[in-house]
């Protein structure tokens, strides 16, 4: 037989820390969802919003050198610069992150239960922190390029095309702003998408849990509001809980009709706890049953 | 430490004392204990027995419930990650990431198990050219054949140049020539390359082929443990007669002689067990008797499946 003749040469090389493992999950996770197309078309939808903002903030620097009354009329429009600006293009490009992740949470973690991927990770030199860590990185990333580095190429831009730089100077809360929002964005929903898809696998179940829990949650808090006029029932909102923390970091937060961000992040920190904890017990789950 | 086959004291790669392990309340380990020495081991028993618990709880994935042991010297409860470093686990389950393509999983495996990026992806390349996976290390996993991806498997196990192999049920899926070249492979990996394996499976023929040491493990009990040639009963009573020309007066005077015949499907050859008092000579006489030429009167040893059955009861 051939393979028994061919040689095998042996490896003696330093071993790294089991840490550096989560990159390597980071990169061939963020390989694995490139892969999709799915993931292009949502990220294209992302652009799309992305690319009118981008033109738009080109186009309103070039009217105000020559129309200043056509650029007053500009500003009617939401891309101001502001960080109420800010928060909402982030909002929006977060609903498409929110769809985005209920197709890579199948990829991702789902069927590393389905089909043997974590017993692959786990029966290396890594423990279940190291992997777990390095999924919920993989995660992060994906939210990061769909909603916070957006936002930072048209903070750049909106600066650079301005006259001075000024907007920079005059602006740090929109910069806490967008760092701040995309932060909770990513560190929030990737601990509920590992939690929902380590528990539910399947892609199509999951994408229904996924998104059922933001639409019925939200239109649970609106009906509770109605019914009862008490703005504490808002925080069953999830969704909306993240955008108040967001509106917040940039500064732009009215909290004299809705819960205050100190009780929203109350209610997130909870879930992020509940979730890490379901997250860790699957993972035990899986070391034994697998 | 314990002895090797040559006499020589070796540390045991292998030592467990008094482990046990639960599943909430049903006792999959009970109080195991025991020690051996590096080499290709043989981990047999039946469906349930307890194999694959006792693999995961060397391999560091599982605490045991009480007792401990050490495995190449590390800890199994205190120093899981370093253990999981220097061991290369093959498991049963398909365990790939579908949607990778094969280099790129066996470099993650070694990534996975310490080795820098770049060395990961050219010994992942070495891995498979070694295991002959080198035409189809671009394609995905997941549109590999049985064979094939058993073959990924050890490749991934192997990648980072383990001192052991941990290979559970290596051989299951694969067609007759498949099982022949992968039990090759682990015999040429376990004895030209000095690696030293433990083959959980249910076939004893494939133990027989790879392993010189076995451990037998029934209901999470060890029933033995040590070198094949030492566990298997040497019957002093009991021979395997062959002989040439027409046996059937032989064969007579032997039961007239008070000797237990136990016929062989092959012809000119019996299984003898004869009295205590017995002399070997007695065979040439009646031979020469009736006319017959013995060609072997050979103590009759027990095989891998004897031994099995006897430790087991069964």
């Amino acid at each position: 037989m051939q393979l028994t003749q061919a040689g095998y040469r042996t490896w003696d090389g330093e071993r790294r820390s089991p840490w550096w493992g989560c990159w390597s999950l980071v990169r061939v996770g963020l390989m694995l969802i490139v892969r999709r197309w799915v993931f292009w078309i949502l990220l294209g939808l992302g652009l799309l919003n992305f690319l009118f903002h981008f033109a738009f903030i080109y186009l309103k620097a070039t009217i105000v050198v020559q129309n200043a009354n056509m650029a007053r009329f500009l500003d009617n429009y939401k891309v101001t610069g502001s960080g109420q600006a800010y928060a909402d293009f982030m909002f929006a490009q977060a609903t498409i992150c929110a769809l985005l992740l209920a197709f890579a949470g199948s990829t991702l973690i789902g069927s590393d239960y389905r089909q043997g991927g974590m017993v692959f990770c786990l029966s290396r030199g890594i423990g279940k922190w190291h992997y777990i860590v390095g999924k919920l990185l993989t995660i992060a990333a994906v939210v990061t390029i769909v909603t916070t580095i957006p936002a930072l190429i048209l903070f750049i831009e909106y600066g650079t095309l301005s006259n001075s730089f000024a907007y920079f100077i005059d602006n740090p809360r929109v910069l806490c702003g967008i760092l701040g929002y995309g932060a909770v964005l990513a560190v929030v929903q990737s601990l509920m998408i590992f939690a929902i898809a380590a528990w539910v696998p399947r892609t199509v179940p999951l994408v229904m849990t996924w998104l059922g829990l933001f639409v019925l949650l939200k239109g649970l808090a609106d009906a509770m509001r109605a019914i009862d006029d008490n703005r504490y029932w808002l925080l069953l909102g999830i969704w909306d809980d993240m955008h108040r923390i967001g509106r917040w970091c940039f500064g732009s937060l009215d909290e004299s009709t809705i819960p205050s961000a100190g009780w929203c992040v109350t209610v997130l920190a909870a879930i992020c706890a509940a979730s890490l904890g379901l997250i860790v017990r699957r993972v035990k789950a899986v070391e034994v049953v697998s | 430490m314990i002895e090797s086959s040559t006499g020589s004291s070796l540390s045991p790669l292998v030592e467990l004392n008094g482990l046990s392990h639960f599943y909430g309340k049903f006792q999959a380990m009970k109080e195991v204990s025991f020690a051996v020495a590096p080499g290709a081991i043989g981990l047999v028993g039946q469906n349930g027995a307890g194999k694959s618990t006792l693999l995961k709880l060397l391999l560091g994935l599982m605490r045991p419930t009480s007792g401990g042991g050490s495995v190449l010297g590390c800890d199994l409860v205190r120093e899981q990650h370093l253990l999981r470093g220097r061991i290369g686990f093959m498991p049963e389950a398909e365990s790939l990431i579908p949607g990778v393509r094969g280099v790129d999983l066996v470099a993650l495996a070694g990534e996975l198990s310490g080795m820098p990026r770049q060395q990961a992806l050219r010994r992942a390349h070495e891995v498979l050219s070694y295991l002959e996976l080198d035409e189809v290390r671009y394609r995905k996993c997941d549109e590999y054949s049985v064979g094939m991806k058993q073959r990924l498997k050890l490749a991934a196990a192997l990648v980072h140049d383990p001192q052991l192999l941990l290979l559970d049920e290596p051989t299951a899926g694969l067609d007759p020539q498949g099982r022949d070249s992968m039990l090759r492979l682990l015999h040429a990996i376990a004895s030209r390359h000095g690696k030293s394996l433990i083959l959980s499976t249910h076939l004893l023929g494939d133990i027989d082929r790879v392993c010189e040491q076995v451990i037998i493990v029934d209901r999470g009990s060890i029933l033995g443990v040590g070198r094949i040639g030492d566990l298997r009963q040497h019957w002093r009573n009991r021979f395997r007669v062959r002989w040439r020309g027409e046996g059937t007066p032989f064969v007579q005077s032997l039961r007239d002689a008070g000797v237990a015949i136990e016929e062989s499907p092959r012809p000119e050859q019996v299984l003898v067990d004869v009295p205590a008092d017995w002399n070997n000579g007695r065979f040439f006489e009646l031979a020469s008797q009736h006319g017959v030429t013995l060609s072997d009167v050979v103590p009759e040893e027990e095989d891998l499946q004897q031994l099995y059955h006897r430790l087991i009861g069964s």
